[in-house]
């Protein structure tokens, strides 16, 4: 059976959000730019 | 306290599947690199027209042995490894086992022949009207059906283990394990009813054609859940055994862990059609519809990447780590193992990225079918899992031989030299797909090729180098473990990281099986079952087969 320490309480993963947010925001930019390639092509017109 | 042992017997069966991974991983990771040696204008297929005549047949060994030989066989080894130690208990039936693994072994020998002998020049997605020689198909229905018969081992192995301990939570590694093999029973009903309806009696002469659109859906019905069935194993060591391996971390949160693996069974089925956006034959509904879910997917996604950072940073942070990142450093990377699978985490961060950019029903047209799309899997398939798989083979082969790992060093810089290879090859061909670089293409003899592609034509060329090199390392210290006399002085640790919390105190819905397998089915009637039903309704076995190689 797992035993709780007391630093596993006291842990926060900072680090783990940080690197998440930076996740996110490369996601939207690389989305974005292929996204703009398709309005680029005249993706929006019939 | 002393691990569980293992019998020899079960050492010996699991390592026989991690024997036929790694020679199909030899075999077809060869034809890799002349697939990019061709893109940079460097064509050795021309010295090897008298046992391969073409790129495309070379691509078909490259795809059928890599991705499908190579990570399956791999992949229920592992499993068999993971409920046997998770359980802590043998075998149920181990003769039902064998029977599954010969079955498999069977059928890649069925099905490799024909792709040899140039009978078979189908890609490894086999879409018709490509018509194969029926020993390949005859030989794919043997592996899927070698592995059902495995997992069914599996299952009753975990039956008879229920049945004495009915109120303690499934082991992490046991359970996460089951619930990939029954994605995987679940998912390969669309490749088996295309296979056995169509495309094997079609090849047979049985029926005179064949319809398309209806194969590829039933191929995509399987398709694309075969992604997580590759990636579920990698994601199970990145959860309950990198942490230990890495600095001693504990698993951040075995409910989110167990949460998204029952999400990764539920909704990685009826998700498709995202692999169908440009068919003329599927209602744009069904696109639509299938896409929304596909985002679906991305909440275990992000869970899993949320508790294995947390996982391995408490790791990184239990060996002195501060700041936001600079725990990163701390963790064990002088062990291959470890650095195989962070670099793997590391690049699959991008390869989830073009992931959802591939899932988007407007964006996609600007990626679908081009070189974007190979340099995607070969960030999923090919660096996420296969490194994966390479360094958890750098603990798992000594520990099923009991012969130390040959030269810990070179197997590290076989890590780094295949992330570089990676960076290089997946970059360029991302960047040549979204120019307009189709893929399926020996561009190294296209007429169309313009300047700008150039650059990054060689860089494919390049990457491939690098990886050939460094698949080449990963056989030679394979083979040298294997047979290596320095024996290990004492059984290899095998790494579990316990959790945080006690399993026990998780909630108990999320060791109940029924409300998950039956959500996953009736998920996929409502997404499949009109689409399907009208499609088989509306039938055209009128296609005749190509032989186009």
């Amino acid at each position: 059976m797992a035993k709780k320490d007391k630093e596993d309480d006291e842990f926060r993963p900072t680090g783990t959000i940080a690197i998440l947010a930076i996740f996110v925001v490369t996601l939207i930019a690389i989305w974005a730019t292929i996204y703009m390639i398709l309005v680029g092509r005249g993706g929006t017109t019939l | 306290m002393k691990q569980y042992q293992v019998s020899a017997a079960e050492k010996k069966f699991i390592g026989s599947h991690i024997l036929v991974a790694v020679l199909a991983l030899a075999v077809g990771s060869f034809f890799g690199p002349l697939q990019a040696f061709e893109h940079a204008g460097w064509d050795f297929y021309i010295y090897l027209k008298p046992f391969i005549k073409s790129y495309y047949q070379g691509l078909t060994v490259h795809g059928v042995l890599n991705a499908l030989v190579w990570t399956t066989f791999f992949i229920m080894g592992f499993l068999t490894f993971n409920v046997i130690f998770g359980l802590k208990r043998p075998l149920k039936n181990i003769v039902l086992n064998k029977v599954g693994f010969w079955l498999m072994v069977v059928g890649v020998v069925a099905a490799a022949a024909p792709v040899l002998m140039n009978e078979a020049t189908v890609l490894f997605t086999f879409y018709p009207p490509l018509k194969a020689n029926p020993f390949f198909y005859l030989g794919l229905t043997l592996v899927v059906v070698g592995s059902w018969v495995e997992g069914w081992g599996l299952i009753i192995t975990y039956l008879g283990w229920r049945k004495e301990n009915p109120s303690e939570r499934t082991p992490f590694v046991a359970f996460a394990s089951l619930v990939t093999f029954v994605l995987w029973q679940i998912c390969t009903l669309g490749v088996a009813v295309e296979i056995l309806t169509m495309l094997l009696p079609w090849s047979l002469g049985l029926i005179e054609g064949v319809d398309p659109q209806l194969a590829r859906t039933y191929f995509w019905f399987t398709g694309h859940p075969l992604v997580y069935f590759w990636l579920l194993p990698a994601y199970i060591s990145w959860y309950a055994m990198l942490p230990k391996q890495a600095g001693n971390g504990k698993m951040f949160s075995d409910s989110l862990a167990r949460l998204s693996f029952w999400m990764f069974l539920v909704l990685s089925t009826p998700i498709g059609i995202h692999h169908q956006y440009v068919d003329p034959g599927v209602p744009p509904v069904w696109k639509f519809l299938h896409s929304m879910f596909t985002f679906g997917v991305f909440f275990p996604s992000m869970m899993t990447a949320f508790t294995v950072v947390a996982s391995l940073e408490h790791a990184g942070r239990k060996q002195g780590g501060k700041g936001a990142l600079a725990w990163i450093g701390k963790l064990n990377w002088s062990d291959p193992a470890v650095a195989s699978q962070l670099l793997a985490g590391i690049l699959f961060f991008f390869g989830g990225i073009g992931g959802l950019a591939n899932a988007s029903y407007n964006v996609n047209l600007v990626l679908h079918n081009t070189a974007f799309i190979p340099g995607h899997f070969h960030l999923t398939v090919s660096t996420a899992v296969t490194l994966s798989f390479m360094g958890i083979s750098y603990w798992l082969v000594p520990y099923l031989t009991g012969r130390k790992l040959w030269q810990p060093k070179w197997a590290t810089i076989q890590a780094w030299t295949w992330f570089v290879g990676m960076i290089i090859f997946s970059n360029s061909m991302h960047v040549l797909g979204l120019l307009g670089a189709p893929r399926r293409v020996p561009l190294g003899l296209a007429p169309y090729v313009p300047a700008e592609w150039n650059s990054r034509l060689f860089q494919v060329g390049l990457g491939g180098a690098i990886l050939f090199l460094s698949g080449a390392i990963y056989l030679v210290i394979m083979y040298m473990t294997a047979t290596n006399k320095q024996r290990v002085e004492s059984e290899v640790e095998v790494p579990i990281a316990e959790a945080m919390q006690d399993p026990a105190l998780g909630p108990a819905w999320l060791d109940r099986w029924a409300p998950w397998v039956y959500a996953a089915l009736g998920l996929i009637v409502l997404m499949y079952g009109p689409v399907l039903f009208d499609m088989i309704k509306n039938i055209a076995l009128t296609s005749p087969g190509f032989r186009v190689w």
